[in-house]
């Protein structure tokens, strides 16, 4: 393990430095730096799959001089899932990024852009392979510092400095959390290291481990994105350039998730009370539901992927949460579906949610607008973005044969199997939390069908969508993959399956992997087969052979005359761009029925032509929706914490002599205390 | 299951699944036709006319709009595939499905939501204002239906102790394992009957036989089509309609259905699902007539009598036992 | 009769008791203040039939008479006087709602789900044929009273206050067979006279402020 490791870091290292060794080159900077990123990358999937197969964890550590701190680095389970995801979505993004960087040579600096990347990413390699209480807080804060600098890659537009300035902020204030979660596991086990965290040689009492579950679920939480603490998703995520994008929301969401587990799972020792996974699935189920219903709402393409990815963060905490109730109430088995579930969902997040911002990225660089309403038509003149864009679109809606399809159906099955459980709450709180989800998939779908009809169908809306070109070949080369992934993973599940249960044994000691899989592998059978089962590939067979049927039907009746082509009717007139539905005129149905948690407010100023009130020369049309939690919960607290730095001004008076006097009253009341 | 059969039998019994699917669903859809011409007091096409319209729609030279993409041309076929793949996940005449291993109710459920987001493409891509508006429509009315069928499935899957559908209608038949209270079964029953219509474009959700722009949902998405493509999503929308009607009849009252392989009980599993499916088709043409169709933002409280149908049936479960 | 065992028995008074929720579900649904009525007298139809079951199969005759009395005020009487008012205010729907039907739908099934769990340690302890339906009657009292405080029509009102009146006739004979006779006399009298002084009430105002919307009501302070 030693070896490809350090390949590993030396790879990004050198991706790191070198690329600012050229200036004023920008070809080689980008190559360089990408191509350095893309070979650490491949080391890391390699290091992924050895960790994977491993049957156990593989450590390693070098200390340091200051105390408390030792790098130690371990590879288990868990951290090999983890490190493969952000290794396979690294390296797509690296492709795509060869591509997409283009666009800024000679605005910004690319070896710095390069740099920072390579550092990005090893800073989540670090975090997932730390084995350390420090050390992991150095890699998480590296982590945060580098995304920010990405963030604001364009600074020079105010609306990109307000969003990294608020991401810094909500990154740090979960920070704190996560570093009060951690002084509170020290208090217990005496020792930063995570051994001693596993195997505490106080174990703490109740109360300070109900803190320590609040504070990891909000530290960690601010960082997922989970429901109230998402608000800074929306903002962050669009302000950086896309394949960073794809990575904070694929990749560095999830390293929260792997937090999550870790301390739940591994340092609690997966003894907690029922009510803490109910937390978890309360939190998930709201988090979804709220998450896709303002992504309905968005225009920005890349604001509604990453409300989009708070959708499934909530959905990959039901599954979660689920796994964490079973496992309470010692039903191992159903705990390891929710797990496998829920895992299974945060590897086809990234891929799709990644493929997805790649998609939005190429509209970008193409349209140079990233506004819905501009685009249009966009399918004939960007095929390939358009079809891989649909394969995501696809994959995000959970429709078969993709990969969202199989993990969604699979935490639908762990909410179902709750009938078996003792206490009447939860056999009544999962159904109507599978209810929920069925709410979110299908608003994912309709989220969906109109990101894609809008950007890619009909007629353009904007001259820059007029004059589009297909992008690049690594951009496309780097979606490309991504969607095979996507496909991959969805026809092949059964493949998948034993690495998930790799991970969720080594969470909570029961494999559930020969009860998973029936027909010899050809359909998951979630712990029981009679309950329920799915065939991924017999589907995707049956899918195609009755697209076959259909095709022989219309040869067999005589369909064979070729097709004629004509305008599309508009009541006489020709046809326009502004003749067709808009994004806004698409969710306003949705809009209405659930305007109980929109609130919308809508202005519509006419003026008339002088003649007369019957006709109007110019009308203008503004919806707002009542951003919530802004209103109802970050305000308040603002002002709250306004007006006590306020109210402690006072101490700050401006005058020398006092500052003077405090100094002295303190030190000769020190003095006197040690007495 | 598939290990009682061989690999030749299934493959029969499924593509016989297939014919009977494709041959009677027109039969159905003609029906209710009927069933409405008859309480307007006229005499109305005849049972078979849908037959012919397909034939000559197949035969009719499709014209296609010029501001259309591939999505457009591709959508029958994954309309048509996607309707028949559910299809055949529903036991017809027969309770052990072959196919039983390959998707439960959800994967049903998914599948045909699968054909309903090519179809909410399709009507934005001729980029008429009909299109978006029925794709704008159908995508509320598909939001609120799935909550209320997940709540009734499940309600239905604790019964029955499986969500395989095959499983429920094979255990129903027999009467084996089952709770014998019929509240929750009668709740469950009365959702998927509301989510059934809803799904399939049937008043009191919207009117299948209107074009006119203020009440048409399913109708505007496939305005622009015709010709062949026409054909293949008349002959789609028949089999949701029928395949609907087999989840009703089938999961809820399966008596009749064949148990074993045996010759007789193949045929006379094959004509009580004919007689079921006919009397279904026969309530749902009456129903049409009895009612109007809701305002659009109507269909939300029925559907959410739905929901709460299904719900209660979820209650009733756990609460009322002997 | 030997095929109607006590198991059977329970399970048909289980599906009355059910039937009496949906069509209190179906009311709070319902915005046509006809539709209503006839909902109501639906409701009041099935509650005598279970009740008049629970008298056969527990043999205690008193039952029957308060049975009988419910069809004839709850199924004739009184739908007949409110069917009158309706046609001759001309009122016909509910139009403007504070809590619209789907989020009422969702507390009402919220509220069945509160009385489950109120009644869960006392099921126990109830009579073998009719425990479950003690929870279904505080569910229809619940239900009744919240549509009472969300509805605006007069007529929509009285109907849920007495929704919440078969509610309580349901719990009495779920809890303890029945209540004594001249109890359920009473409440019977009691109750056509309310629903008299209803219409009556109704009329007066009418006559006032030409709607019987009774939020109108907080205008007679001025």
């Amino acid at each position: 393990m030693a070896i490809p490791l350090f390949l590993i870091l030396v790879g990004y290292a050198a991706g790191v430095l070198l690329p600012l060794c050229f200036p004023a080159r920008p070809r080689i900077q980008n190559l360089i730096a990408h191509g350095l990123a893309a070979v650490a990358t491949m080391g890391g999937i390699y290091l992924g799959m050895v960790g994977l197969l491993a049957p156990d964890p593989l450590a390693m550590s070098v200390s340091s001089t200051l105390p408390l701190l030792t790098f130690a680095v371990r590879l288990d389970a868990l951290s090999s899932f983890f490190l493969l995801m952000i290794s396979l979505v690294g390296l797509a993004a690296s492709i795509y990024a060869v591509g997409y960087v283009t666009e800024w040579y000679g605005r910004i600096s690319i070896g710095l852009l390069g740099s920072l990347y390579n550092a990005f990413l090893l800073s989540m390699t670090l975090v997932v392979l730390a084995d350390n209480g420090f050390f992991f807080l150095i890699a998480w804060e590296l982590m945060s510092l580098f995304s920010y600098f990405l963030v604001v890659t364009e600074h020079e537009k105010s609306d990109v400095r307000y969003a990294g300035l608020f991401y810094l902020i909500m990154t740090h204030i979960g920070t704190a959390f996560i570093i009060l979660t951690f002084l509170l596991l020290f208090q217990g086990s005496g020792s930063f290291s995570f051994d001693a965290f596993r195997d505490p040689g106080h174990p703490l009492p109740d109360n300070m481990r109900t803190m320590a579950f609040v504070l990891a679920l909000i530290g960690f939480g601010t960082k997922a994105g989970i429901v109230p603490l998402h608000v800074w998703l929306p903002y962050a995520h669009p302000a950086a350039p896309s394949h960073i994008s794809a990575l904070m929301s694929g990749v560095m969401i999830k390293t929260a998730i792997y937090a999550l587990l870790r301390v739940y799972f591994d340092f609690f020792g997966g003894h907690f009370p029922w009510w803490w996974g109910f937390v978890v699935l309360l939190i998930g189920a709201v988090s979804a539901l709220l998450g896709v219903m303002y992504a309905l709402m968005e225009h920005d393409l890349k604001s509604l992927l990453a409300y989009h990815s708070v959708e499934n963060i909530g959905i990959i905490l039901l599954g979660i949460g689920a796994g964490m109730i079973f496992h309470s109430y010692d039903l191992d088995e159903l705990a390891a579906l929710g797990l496998i579930a829920g895992l299974y969902h945060t590897i086809n997040h990234a891929v799709f949610k990644a493929l997805l911002f790649f998609g939005a990225g190429s509209l970008l660089y193409a349209t140079h607008t990233r506004n819905m309403e501009e685009y249009g038509g966009l399918l004939r003149r960007m095929p390939w973005t358009g079809g891989c864009f649909l394969i995501g679109a696809v994959s995000i809606a959970a429709l078969p044969p993709t990969n969202g399809f199989v993990s969604e159906w699979l935490v639908f099955q762990s909410l179902f199997l709750s009938y078996q459980m003792p206490s009447l709450l939860m056999k009544f709180m999962l159904p109507l939390a599978a209810a929920m989800l069925a709410l979110t998939g299908v608003l994912a779908l309709t989220c969906f069908a109109k990101a894609f009809g809008i950007s890619f169908l009909a007629l353009p809306r904007s001259s820059h969508a007029r004059h589009a070109e297909e992008v690049p070949w690594p951009m496309r080369v780097g979606m490309g993959v991504l969607s095979a992934v996507c496909i991959a993973l969805g026809l092949a599940p059964m493949l998948v399956i034993p690495f998930l249960d790799h991970v969720s044994t080594s969470l909570i000691g029961r494999s559930i992997a020969d009860k998973m899989l029936a027909l010899d592998g050809w359909a998951l059978a979630p712990v029981n087969v009679e309950f329920s089962s799915l065939s991924s590939p017999v589907l995707g067979f049956l899918l195609v052979a009755t697209v076959a049927l259909g095709l022989a039907l219309v040869v067999c009746y005589g369909g064979t005359s070729p097709r004629r082509y004509s305008k599309t009717w508009a009541c006489g007139l020709n046809l326009t761009s502004r003749m067709e539905y808009s994004a806004t005129g698409f969710v306003q149905p949705i809009k209405r029925v659930f305007s109980t948690i929109y609130q919308p407010t809508v202005k519509l100023e006419t003026e008339f032509l002088e003649e007369s009130r019957y006709f109007a020369k110019r009308r203008r049309f503004e919806f707002h929706i009542e951003p919530l939690f802004q209103t109802y919960f970050y305000d308040p607290l603002i002002a709250f914490v306004s007006g006590l730095a306020d109210r402690m001004r006072i101490v700050q008076a401006g005058s020398l002599h006092l500052y003077l006097a405090y100094i002295f009253v303190t030190l000769v009341v020190l003095l006197m205390v040690a007495l | 299951m598939i290990k009682d059969q061989s690999i030749p039998q299934a493959i029969a019994l499924t593509l016989a699944q297939a014919i009977v699917l494709l041959a009677v669903s027109p039969a159905i859809v003609g029906l209710i036709k009927k069933v409405k011409a008859r309480f307007q007091c006229r005499q109305g096409a005849g049972i078979l006319q849908p037959y012919a319209d397909l034939k000559k729609l197949f035969r009719k030279q499709p014209v296609v709009s010029t501001t259309t993409s591939w999505i457009f041309t591709a959508t029958p076929y994954i309309v048509f595939a996607s309707t028949v793949t559910a299809g055949l996940l529903v036991p017809i005449f027969v309770s052990q499905m072959p196919l039983n291993f390959a998707g439960n109710i959800i994967a049903f459920v998914y599948l045909l939501a699968l054909g309903t987001f090519f179809l909410i493409l399709a009507g934005l891509d001729a980029g008429s204002p009909f299109g978006g508006m029925g794709s704008s429509r159908e995508a509320i009315v598909a939001s609120l239906t799935e909550p209320a069928m997940i709540m009734a499935i499940f309600a239905i899957a604790l019964t029955a102790g499986s969500t395989n559908l095959s499983t429920i209608v094979h255990r129903t038949a027999l009467l084996e394992g089952i709770v014998t209270d019929p509240s929750p079964h009668l709740m469950a029953l009365a959702a998927v009957f509301i989510v059934a219509l809803a799904e399939t474009g049937r008043v009191p959700v919207d009117n299948p036989a209107t074009h006119l722009e203020l009440t048409m949902i399913h109708e505007a998405m496939v305005l622009e089509y015709s010709g062949r493509y026409l054909a293949l999503l008349e002959w789609a929308s028949a089999i949701k309609l029928l395949v609907f009607l087999t989840l009703i009849a089938n999961v809820f009252a399966p008596w009749g259905i064949a148990t074993s392989f045996t010759p007789m009980a193949l045929s006379i599993g094959l004509a009580v699902y004919l007689v079921k499916v006919a009397g279904l088709g026969l309530l749902i043409g009456t129903i049409e007539c009895m009612f109007a169709k809701l305002r659009l933002f109507r269909i939300t409280d029925l559907l959410g009598v739905a929901f709460i149908l299904a719900l209660l049936g979820l209650l009733f479960f756990y609460i009322l036992r002997s | 009769m030997s095929w109607l065992t006590p198991h059977i028995g329970t399970q048909i008074v289980d599906f009355g008791s059910a039937m009496l929720l949906l069509t209190c579900f179906a009311i709070v649904a319902q915005r046509r203040l006809s539709a209503c009525v006839d909902l109501f007298a639906l409701q009041s139809l099935f509650l005598a039939m279970t009740a008049a079951l629970v008298a056969f199969l527990t043999d205690t005759p008193h039952i029957y008479i308060a049975a009988a009395l419910t069809v004839v005020v709850k199924v004739i009487v009184i739908p007949r006087v409110l069917k009158g008012v309706i046609e001759r205010l001309n009122v016909t729907r509910e139009l403007v709602m504070k809590v619209n039907v789907p989020a009422s739908l969702l507390i009402c099934g919220a509220l069945v789900m509160i009385a489950f769990f109120i009644t869960q340690p006392i099921i126990p302890f109830g009579h073998l044929l009719t425990r479950d339906s003690l929870a279904i009657a505080l569910a229809i009292v619940l239900i009744g009273f919240f549509t009472m405080i969300s509805r605006q029509k007069a007529v929509t009102q009285l109907i849920a206050f007495l929704m919440m009146e078969n509610g309580l006739f349901l719990g009495a004979t779920a809890a303890t067979y029945g209540m004594p006779l001249i109890v359920e006399l009473g409440v019977f009298f009691d109750v056509l006279v309310a629903a008299l002084i209803a219409g009556i009430y109704t009329n007066r105002l009418q006559d006032a402020f030409d709607s019987v919307d009774t939020t109108r009501l907080s205008e007679l302070k001025e």
